[in-house]
């Protein structure tokens, strides 16, 4: 009996960033965030939606020669195939539990011979948690892992300690009001999620994105190194700086990249503050 | 690295060593170009000559020497004799001996003069002894020169070899570089350096038990012998610079069936990513057994975007040669041909790249001209069976009367060639003929978009051709249903992989039970060689969505502009093949992009996905890392890329100094876009 099906904007096999071993990554789609600085605005929406590649567009009208709805895309699909190019493509596939885990069970025997496993992303995989946890739930001896923000309900959070091997979890912005500012969202319950970590024992990755003129002060290492220093079940800290190549894909969803930090400035590091304290760090070029 | 091999890679690197060289010779006045004399006579004469032209050169603080100042002389016919040959016979490349395995280990054991003192008087004998006094003239000439510049153990170690047997490590090494720098001399090419760490263990580790070398001091040698072997590049023959057959082969079975791997074989490893030159091309042979940290060094090499090592796998290919006849002790103690040719060092004069099966070509062809006729999808196979078995004999049928310019020289290394008095360009032990196949890839995925389209009634054969035929303008929606709707090799997806497989079973059995005029079998591969390039010129748009003018994938690859599922469904999807039945060679290869390896971590992962290959039963697999937008900008500014190592089919080479047409086809190939 399957549930509710899932909405799944990418399968990434060999992630190899997103945790140990040779993974398989399912990128969740929708996100309760807006951060600024986000590189998969694709991941946003938790529908469906057409992607164009305009850069590479010849404008030869074939699609808006099949367009039901030229005012306003309704993300039909109709354009997708007579794109002759391929430059247009619907993100956003919907699974069902039951195919996602024989999708990912079938490469276990890798997962296994690598101390691997699977990685839920996104977007927030815990926005779709009624269906990630069916997933986990029929996957057989499969090490798994999330990506996340952080925001959800207790329950939901909570729930995901318990079903998960490994969870990476961001912390963004110490401060509050920034935090608002640039993720869209308030910090308490994401404060209070990281807090859950540090008291329980699920193995944990805290990840910072570090972001020029937004979170490259000391402040910020120093919040985060208190935060974690004394948690049991914290494997390291992550720390990504800043890439410029975030902003390549917000045109394809017919977004604009607009941030108001200066993205040409290498984001300034304070990983001693974390190492000070005796927590594993590693930077992620 | 230490401070003299760095100044030794920068001198070098500067070319000034070039300027020595002389002048072309022209082709009036060669003595061996006499009528009077037999082709035999008229090698050892032009290797003599070529020899006697040349001054010795020495590189400030030179440890390995030997450096080329004559440029090859032209062939020991003249045009209108060559022309009479060529119209009489089949002439395999540019006609001469090529891509082989010497065995240098013997050669270098016994030295050159206790061959000499075996030969008689015969006419292959007495081309022997003038090419080995040519060779021992030209050192001598060199030991002069040594001691003329003060440098004393280098005129010591050239005093003694290789007239006499090596007694150490840079003995032997000094005896390798010259007896392979005299094989590029007598025209000889792509001749490997076979299993390098086999055979110059035994000095090395002499060495290390007397205490006349450390580790250090060998690990120097090592890394000058191979700056040595990039010193004449320019000077080899090959479709591109580059393309030269400089590999070496390490770790691997012995003949008796132990584990070659020794300390050697990692030197080698960490030399070559020490050094980061295209030569020598390294093939590391593994299996099951293959610990995981030499998987990890290996990764270290491509990390570095060498496009090598290239891996073997022991348990394929030596099952697969036995099969094939060869003996047991042999089949363990395969090396590559110059690309990824499974041959048998001192053992074999193969022609492991007599001619292709084009997959894609002869499916594109059967779908074109019969696919209307089929009822269903075994007749369709039947069909396609014929044509690769007619393909098969065709190219066999017009490779009758081989004739190949002697190599006197080169039949030193050989077994059999002295006692026997046959020159290796006739024959050795084995005189197998190896046919690559090109297109695989494709082929699978047309024959998986006919079955579902066509034979599952959404379209009919006239509907695929005349699109195929307009090359899809027009037909958009049919285009990207073959290309995005149908299932592609190399997703892991059985509905594509399983024509994968039966075209593969179809192409060795289509050789089985074949001879070649000198008595060998022929042996199927998965390889493309420069084919790739050749046999996509020749197609027009094909049924798996592909446009006209798309390149073919180099080797045993997915299709170029195939939406890929990733590396593990694609390590899944090319072991599906029971690859011992084509063990001719021709590597799977998975391009990363650089961004891969930012993290230490990843080393171990993409050696952990090198292991699945292994494992699942992949004969053989080479990873290159690329960065696609590097590339274009050496294409705009290729002053600033001189540096820049690319794979290109069974060889890297330097970026910039390729045709544009394999500029482009690095671009375009499937980046995994990890």
């Amino acid at each position: 009996m399957s549930g509710k099906a899932g909405v799944v904007f990418d399968i990434k096999e060999f992630a190899v960033f997103d945790g140990p071993g040779i993974r398989t990554t399912v990128f969740m789609k929708g996100c309760p965030l807006s951060c600024m600085w986000c590189h998969n605005p694709e991941g946003l929406s938790p529908r469906p939606q057409l992607m164009v590649s305009r850069a590479a567009c010849t404008g030869c009208g074939a699609c808006r020669r099949v367009c039901p709805s030229p005012e306003a895309c309704i993300s039909c699909g109709a354009c997708v195939p007579v794109c002759r190019g391929g430059y247009r493509k619907i993100v956003g596939t919907a699974w069902t539990a039951e195919d996602l885990a024989a999708r990912l069970q079938k490469d276990a025997d890798v997962y296994a011979l690598s101390g691997g496993g699977v990685t839920f992303s996104g977007g927030e995989p815990l926005m779709q948690w009624d269906f990630v946890a069916d997933v986990i739930a029929r996957l057989r001896g499969v090490h798994t892992a999330i990506e996340t923000s952080g925001f959800a309900a207790d329950a939901v959070f909570e729930d995901a300690m318990a079903r998960c091997d490994l969870i990476m979890m961001d912390w963004k912005v110490s401060d509050p009001a920034l935090h608002r500012r640039y993720t869209g969202v308030d910090q308490a319950i994401i404060r209070r999620h990281a807090q859950m970590l540090c008291a329980g024992s699920t193995p944990f990755i805290l990840r910072m994105p570090i972001i020029p003129g937004v979170n490259d002060n000391e402040a910020h290492f120093e919040t985060a190194a208190q935060l974690v220093k004394d948690a049991k079940a914290l494997v390291r800290v992550d720390v990504l700086p800043y890439q410029r190549a975030a902003g390549a894909k917000y045109g394809m969803v017919g977004r604009t990249y607009s941030v108001d930090f200066d993205e040409t400035r290498p984001p300034r590091m304070y990983t001693e503050c974390l190492e000070q304290a005796g927590i594993p760090v590693q930077v992620f070029r | 690295m230490t401070n003299r091999i760095a100044a030794l890679k920068d001198v070098q690197w500067a070319r000034t060593h070039h300027q020595a060289r002389r002048a072309p010779v022209e082709d009036a006045a060669l003595p061996y170009r006499d009528p009077a004399l037999t082709d035999i006579e008229r090698t050892a004469l032009r290797l003599k000559t070529a020899l006697e032209l040349e001054t010795p050169y020495l590189f400030p603080q030179e440890l390995i020497a030997f450096t080329r100042t004559v440029p090859n002389l032209p062939m020991i016919y003249d045009e209108a004799e060559w022309a009479k040959i060529s119209s009489e016979h089949y002439i395999h490349e540019l006609g001469n001996v090529s891509n082989l395995s010497p065995d240098y280990g013997r050669v270098i054991a016994s030295g050159l003069l206790a061959i000499r003192e075996r030969l008689g008087g015969g006419a292959l004998h007495s081309a022997m002894r003038m090419s080995i006094d040519a060779v021992l003239d030209l050192t001598k000439r060199y030991e002069q020169a040594a001691r003329d510049a003060g440098d004393g153990a280098l005129a010591a170690v050239l005093a003694r070899v290789p007239a006499g047997p090596a007694a150490t490590f840079r003995e032997a090494l000094q005896s390798l570089r010259i007896l392979h720098y005299a094989m590029w001399c007598e025209g000889d090419y792509h001749n490997t350096l076979g299993r390098f760490d086999q055979y110059m263990m035994p000095y090395l580790q002499a060495d290390l038990d007397a205490g006349r070398e450390t580790q250090e001091s060998a690990f120097e040698l090592l890394e000058a012998f191979f700056l040595a072997c990039n010193r004449d590049s320019d000077l080899y023959p090959g479709m591109q610079q580059g393309d030269n057959g400089q590999s070496i082969v390490l770790g691997g079975m012995t003949p008796d069936g132990t584990d070659g791997y020794n300390l050697l074989s990692e030197m080698c490893l960490q030399a070559s990513a020490e050094l980061r030159l295209i030569d020598p091309k390294i093939n590391l042979r593994v299996s099951k057994d293959t610990p995981l940290e030499v998987f990890e060094l290996g990764t270290q090499l491509t990390k570095l975007g060498l496009g090598f090592p290239q891996y073997e796998n022991d348990d394929v290919a030596i099952p697969g040669l036995t099969a094939l006849g060869y003996a047991e002790r042999d089949a363990r103690d395969y090396a590559m041909a110059a690309c990824w040719e499974f041959i048998i060092p001192g053992k074999g004069m193969e022609i492991p790249n007599i001619g292709a099966l084009p997959f894609a070509n002869t499916v594109d062809r059967v779908i074109r001209e019969r696919l209307a006729d089929c009822p269903d999808m075994d007749a369709l196979r039947r069909e396609i069976r014929e044509a690769i078995f007619a393909s098969v004999r065709e190219t066999l049928a017009a490779r009758k009367n081989l004739y190949v310019i002697p190599s006197p020289y080169l039949s030193l290394f050989f077994d059999g060639c002295v006692e026997k008095e046959r020159d290796i360009s006739l024959g050795c032990t084995y005189n197998n003929w190896g046919l690559h196949g090109t297109g695989l890839a494709p082929a699978a995925d047309m024959l998986a978009a006919v079955e579902q389209l066509v034979f599952g009634g959404e379209i009919t054969a006239q509907e695929l051709t005349a699109a195929m035929d307009a090359d899809f303008v027009g037909h958009e929606a049919l285009h990207n249903r073959l290309k995005t709707a149908c299932p592609k090799m190399g997703n892991d997806d059985e509905r594509a992989d399983r024509h994968a497989v039966w075209l593969l079973d179809t192409f060795a059995e289509s050789v089985r039970g074949l001879t070649n005029e000198r008595g060998g079998c022929v042996r199927a591969g998965t390889g493309s060689a420069m084919y790739y390039i050749f046999h996509a010129n020749e197609l027009g748009a094909t049924a798996d969505g592909r446009e006209a003018g798309v390149p073919l994938p180099a080797n045993y690859a997915p299709s170029l502009n195939v939406k890929l599922s990733g590396p593990v469904s694609l390590v899944k999807s090319f072991t599906k093949p029971n690859l011992s039945r084509v063990i001719n060679g021709g590597p799977l290869t998975i391009e990363f992009s650089d961004s891969v390896f930012t993290q230490e971590e990843s080393i171990t992962k993409v050696a952990q996905l090198v292991r699945l290959f292994v494992l699942r039963g992949g004969h053989q697999l080479q990873l290159n890392t690329v960065n696609r937008e590097r590339l274009l900008d050496a294409q705009q500014h290729p002053e600033n890329y001189r540096n820049l190592i690319v794979r290109v089919w069974g060889w890297s080479g330097y970026f910039v100094e390729l045709d544009r047409c394999y500029q482009d086809h690095i671009i375009r190939r499937a980046a995994l876009n990890l």
